[in-house]
């Protein structure tokens, strides 16, 4: 593919074709599900079963300079015949999706969400894993401009409706770069001591406002969770004693990554007297809450509850899983700061519900669950 | 950014090594037109990098200028501190360039406290080039000849340098954007952490 701007048969020295996230989704995808022209033909449409991570390079080419990455629209039609997961197979491997999802915003509000995948060779479980990364880029639904409001909405957007439709993919190839920032010179930068440092940023949180340990926690906890699916039921009013024990094995997890943001104070299990006070701020809050989400308020208290939130903190990705809560999704497609949008929120609304559904009642729970809180 | 272009969106300034050297740094020593001329000349005293927005080519998160060699490296609140080893940028087999990585530290010389901020200073090795500079040249580089692996710098051209000057995050050496082709820290720590998934649940 040659690049012609203006009758100028190249692009200039030193100009890449290297597009933002931003640009990539408001420009390119936008233009391209709206089935508008695209100025440049610079990114083709793939057929992603059927193209092997090391022929992009050749097919996704622009221009004849040197490229580290490669672009393609996909359109995501390919499922399995049973469940909703996209079949991102291929005839020599396929890509698994890793992490989590994560939200793009621009300056102003959330424009799409971002899958990182790797391509693995062979076949599923037994897979070899590679280099080959892809970044998958979808538009947020439309609808959710004018009612991400509501958690409801928002969970909707974030897993509803993901499964379909075009995407625009960045591929290239992990690095092994730790060599270049310090390369071991006279300083005492031995280059080793890269990965650590690398580490040592993730912790700190220096980069992008993302909460790494958080997000660590999470994403740890997501085979955890796997695992609660398998030796208890799924959470009832009534499941609440198998729940607690379950539960409280998160509890550590779930104090430490909201004592650290200093965000939502859960009182000394010894304490449920000390609960009264963030009540106040029911009435704010109380608007919010649809039919639907009265309905699990109503069904799933106390432990069960707990349960659900703490899950819906632990699940990893949404890809993973195919579960229809959309609580659960919810915390699952955001970043580390939306999933703390969803603690606040759910707190609040537990709050709001009052009685049985006050959150303290987690705590007293801890100790032999009294009536009202079974009921 | 780059004003000079109408090119579609998603095209970026994003120049490798050897197009710095061989597209814009020596067609400034040699005082031919650069194009597209985007690049601007700084003054010899330093900016601090966090400065330099509005001054110097912003490409993303990182700002390119040209600027005269000086002795000192400094600036009004700190200094830059080469680390690691240069790095020779090639051109059609040839060694064009010279490519030096610093690191600013706030503070006095010797006791200051390091920064994320790092340059690469690109300079050129005058092989082919005609030089058009002034010509006083290597007299300021010649305390680093020790680190340079074969005595390039008796070639190296006159003081006319190119910087690159981004803030490093993740403890990796460039990411454009904050996006893009790399992964990052957390990234990394997911892809490592899926092959204990691979081993404790087989059946997923």
């Amino acid at each position: 593919m040659s690049i012609s701007v203006n009758g100028q048969s190249c692009v200039p020295p030193g100009f890449r074709f290297h597009p933002t996230e931003e640009e990539l989704l408001n420009y390119y995808l936008r233009k391209k599900v709206a089935a508008e022209e695209i100025d440049l033909d610079v990114i083709r449409d793939v057929d992603l079963n059927k193209l092997e991570p090391w022929d992009i390079q050749e097919r996704c080419k622009i221009g004849s300079g040197p490229q580290n990455d490669w672009y393609f629209f996909s359109h995501k039609d390919k499922k399995y015949p049973t469940g909703t997961r996209t079949n991102r197979a291929t005839a020599a491997g396929f890509w698994k999706a890793t992490g989590r999802d994560k939200a793009i915003y621009n300056s102003l509000h959330r424009i799409g969400m971002r899958k990182t995948l790797v391509f693995y060779k062979g076949r599923a479980p037994h897979g070899q894993k590679s280099d080959w990364i892809m970044h998958e880029y979808r538009l947020d639904d439309p609808a959710t401009d004018t009612a991400a409001a509501t958690v409801a909405a928002a969970a909707a957007a974030a897993d509803g409706g993901q499964e379909d439709g075009w995407v625009v993919c960045r591929v290239f190839k992990k690095k092994h770069h730790h060599k270049e920032y310090s390369g071991g010179g006279k300083n005492g930068d031995g280059g080793g001591k890269s990965a650590a440092a690398a580490a040592q940023h993730a912790y700190s949180g220096g980069s992008s406002g993302d909460d790494a340990l958080d997000q660590i926690l999470q994403y740890m906890g997501r085979s955890c969770k796997q695992e609660q699916e398998h030796i208890s039921p799924p959470p009832t009013a009534t499941a609440s004693g198998g729940g607690r024990t379950t539960a409280s094995r998160y509890l550590r997890p779930i104090d430490t990554v909201l004592a650290g943001h200093g965000f939502m104070k859960l009182p000394p299990l010894e304490s449920p007297s000390a609960a009264a006070t963030p009540a106040m701020s029911s009435s704010s809050t109380t608007p919010m809450i649809t039919g639907d989400e009265h309905l699990l308020l109503h069904h799933r208290t106390d432990w069960a509850m707990m349960d659900r939130l703490v899950a819906s903190h632990l699940n990893g990705h949404s890809d993973a899983a195919a579960d229809d809560d959309q609580l659960c999704n919810f915390a699952a497609a955001g970043d580390a700061d939306a999933s703390l949008a969803f603690y606040s929120a759910a707190a609040t609304r537990l709050l709001a519900g009052g009685n049985d559904d006050d959150l303290w009642s987690f705590a007293r729970s801890a100790a032999p669950p009294p009536p009202s809180a079974t009921s | 950014m780059g004003g000079a272009t109408n090119l579609p969106p998603g095209f970026h300034f994003f120049p490798s090594d050897e197009e710095l050297v061989v597209h814009f740094l020596r067609r400034k020593v040699s005082l031919l037109p650069c194009h597209p001329d985007i690049i601007p000349t700084l003054l010899p005293q330093r900016y601090n990098p966090w400065e330099l927005n509005g001054k110097a080519l912003q490409a993303g998160n990182q700002w390119y200028f040209f600027c005269h060699l000086t002795q000192s490296r400094t600036s009004s609140n700190g200094y830059w501190n080469p680390i690691g080893a240069d790095e020779t940028v090639t051109s059609g087999g040839r060694n064009v360039g010279l490519k030096k990585t610093l690191l600013f530290s706030i503070g006095e010389p010797s006791e200051g406290i390091r920064t994320n901020w790092i340059m690469h200073e690109y300079h050129l090795l005058d092989g082919d080039c005609m030089a058009g500079g002034s010509g006083n040249s290597t007299s300021s580089s010649s305390n680093r000849k020790s680190h340079r692996k074969r005595g390039h710098s008796s070639m190296e051209s006159n003081n006319w340098v190119l910087c690159r000057v981004f803030e490093s995050s993740c403890g990796s050496q460039v990411s454009f954007h904050g996006e893009g082709t790399e992964l990052s820290c957390l990234d990394e720590v997911f892809l490592s952490l899926d092959d204990y998934d691979e081993v404790s649940l087989p059946n997923k």
